[in-house]
Formats: structure tokens, sequence, C-alpha cells
């Protein structure tokens, strides 16, 4: 829930604002404008990847490391952020008021790494189609996948949550492969010029 | 479809998509943080595709919203055969300019040749796979 609200202060963070609009040389403000509840790197992480995603580098993935944010927290991290990013942007994009965020539950997590997980080409662990067995068989329902979709998988369940989105915002994953399938209100062109445009305008490569 | 309109918002009401220019200023509006911008633009694509249509215009932007930043968060590269097929319209969107190119290796002459040859199956493939 910490990370969830951290989502909510980036939107009105002088910090990113200067980031955004300044080379980094040229911002003055030093820290961003958090709630105090996680460490310094959490917050940077959080504030960046919401705000500016276009600027990440490496440079600045290794630099969270170094600082002390490991790579499944880095990794759960991003999947909290990206749910709350979504979700509280479909209630933009209908005019509606964001949700209250939920209490928290009490429990521990369960610190579970998946051995299937291993580096790659990315930042971050990943499992590869054929070693989701076991425990991850369910992960892909494919023996083909996307990056995008294996890139969360060294934190299994944030693949599940991402699916379970997806399928509400945009298709189910066999329907992504089948380029005539649309939406209820949108045919496939108009789904993917959306998707092109907001990509394009996040300066998204992938 | 003209892909330009994805670069380029002032060629999107040629770009052979219905209502393409609604939904263009739509997605400059979500990404966007002007609150009036938004409302117009919200209302544009209701009156051009009525309320089931904002609802899934809201769903996808919001969807891009979450992707775009899993993609960029963890530094994956573009899927090869993806990049095999896709290096001139890459080239024509101006997309090697962005930061995040840089994850992605740029395909050899080889994978290039392939992935123009393959291109026009792609969705045939991609539909084969979708029954498996």
């Amino acid at each position: 829930m910490a990370i969830a609200q951290e989502v909510r202060n980036a939107a009105d963070c002088p910090l990113c604002l200067e980031r955004k609009q300044a080379l980094p040389s040229r911002v003055n403000h030093a820290e961003h404008a958090s709630s105090g509840e996680l460490p310094a790197t959490a917050v940077e992480a959080v504030h960046q990847i919401t705000t500016d995603p276009g600027r990440l580098t490496h440079t600045w993935f290794e630099k969270c490391q170094a600082d002390g944010l490991g790579d499944a927290h880095y990794v759960e991290l991003v999947g909290v952020v990206v749910t709350v990013v979504s979700i509280d942007a479909f209630c933009r994009g209908l005019g509606v008021p964001l949700h209250p965020l939920p209490e928290s539950q009490a429990g521990e997590p369960s610190r579970r790494r998946p051995t299937g997980a291993l580096p790659e080409s990315a930042w971050v662990p990943m499992i590869k189609e054929s070693r989701a067995t076991g425990d991850e068989a369910d992960l892909y329902g494919s023996d083909r996948t996307g990056n995008v979709i294996r890139a969360l998988s060294l934190v299994p369940d944030e693949v599940r949550g991402l699916t379970d989105l997806s399928a509400a915002h945009y298709l189910r994953p066999k329907d992504m492969m089948d380029l005539t399938r649309g939406t209820a209100g949108l045919d496939r062109l108009q789904v993917e010029l959306l998707a092109g445009r907001v990509s394009a305008l996040n300066e998204c490569f992938y | 479809m003209d892909l330009r309109a994805i670069t380029d918002p002032e060629s999107a009401a040629k770009c052979g998509v219905a209502h393409a220019a609604e939904l263009v200023a739509f997605a400059d509006a979500v990404v966007g943080d002007d609150d009036d911008a938004l409302s117009d633009a919200r209302e544009r694509v209701r009156q051009a595709l009525g309320p089931e249509g904002l609802v899934d215009a809201a769903a996808v932007a919001s969807n891009f919203q979450r992707m775009v930043r899993i993609a960029d968060s963890t530094g994956i590269p573009l899927d090869t055969p993806m990049s095999a097929m896709s290096g001139d319209i890459r080239e024509e969107l101006d997309l090697t300019s962005f930061g995040s190119a840089s994850n992605t290796p740029v395909p050899s002459p080889v994978q290039l040749l392939l992935g123009r040859l393959f291109r026009p199956l792609a969705p045939y493939l991609m539909r084969l796979m979708a029954r498996r």
C-alpha cells in the first residue's frame, strides 16, 4: 500500500516535474514528495517509473540495485506500480474518481524465488517458457509468449495479475494473436492505434 | 493503415482507421496532464464511438500505460522475430531515437532478410500459435 500511495504522490511531486522538464543538472529539488514510509531508493524507483518511464536506463537500474533494492523486490515494486498506474489511468480516462486504496492486510511475504528464473537479456532474471514448470506451469498458457509477459516472472504472481488485468483492459493472450479480434467497442485497428500512440508518447521502443 | 499516425497526430484523420483523430487525441490526453483537454477528448470519443467505445478506449490506453512501464523498467529487448520483421517500420517512425531502443540489439542483415520474407506470413503464423 505504501508503494501504491507513492504512485499517487508522484503525480504532484515537484522533483519529478522538474526532471521531466529539465536536464538532470538543472534540477533543484533534492528529494521526492513522499509519504516517508519507503526507503529513498524505493521512492525513487516508484516515482521515476510512474512519471518518466522513457528515461529509465540500465545505469539507473544498477544504481537502484547498488543502493539496496534487490531484483525480486524491484520486480514486485514494478508490478504494484504498473497496476496502480493503469487502474488510475482508466478512472481518469473515464472521468470517474480514483478508487481509495484498500487497507493493508496482515501477513508475511512468501520470499519464494522461482528456480526457473535466470539472467538473460533483460535487466532482471526471467522464466523462459520451457522452464515454466511445477508451480509456474500455469504462467504463460502457451509455449511461446512475449518478453513483456515474461518480464515480471521473477515474481510469478505479478505475471498472473498482469494477465488478468490485460484480459479486462485489452485482450486475452490467445485473442492478442488473432489480429482480426477487437474489443466490444473498438475494432482491432482502433485498439492498436491507441496502443501504438500511448506507447509512442511514452517513448517506449518495445 | 498508415502507421505514421502513431508518431504524427496530424496524419491521424487520413490513416485508414475509423475515428482515428478522436482516438489519437484521447490517447494524448490520457498520457498528458491537462484535465480540460481530457474532458474534451473524452466527449469526442463518446460522440464518435458511443459509451462502449469510450470504455474500451480508456481501458486500452490504460493497459498500455502499464505495458510500456513494464517494458522500460525491466530492460527487456524486443522479441527477436518482431525485431527482425519490423526494422523498416522502426526506421520510418524514428522509434530508434527512443532511449529504450538501446535495450534491443540491432538485428543482423540475415535476420532482417528473413524478417522481410516472413512478414507477410506473420498474421497466419500468429493465428496458428494462438490455436496451439
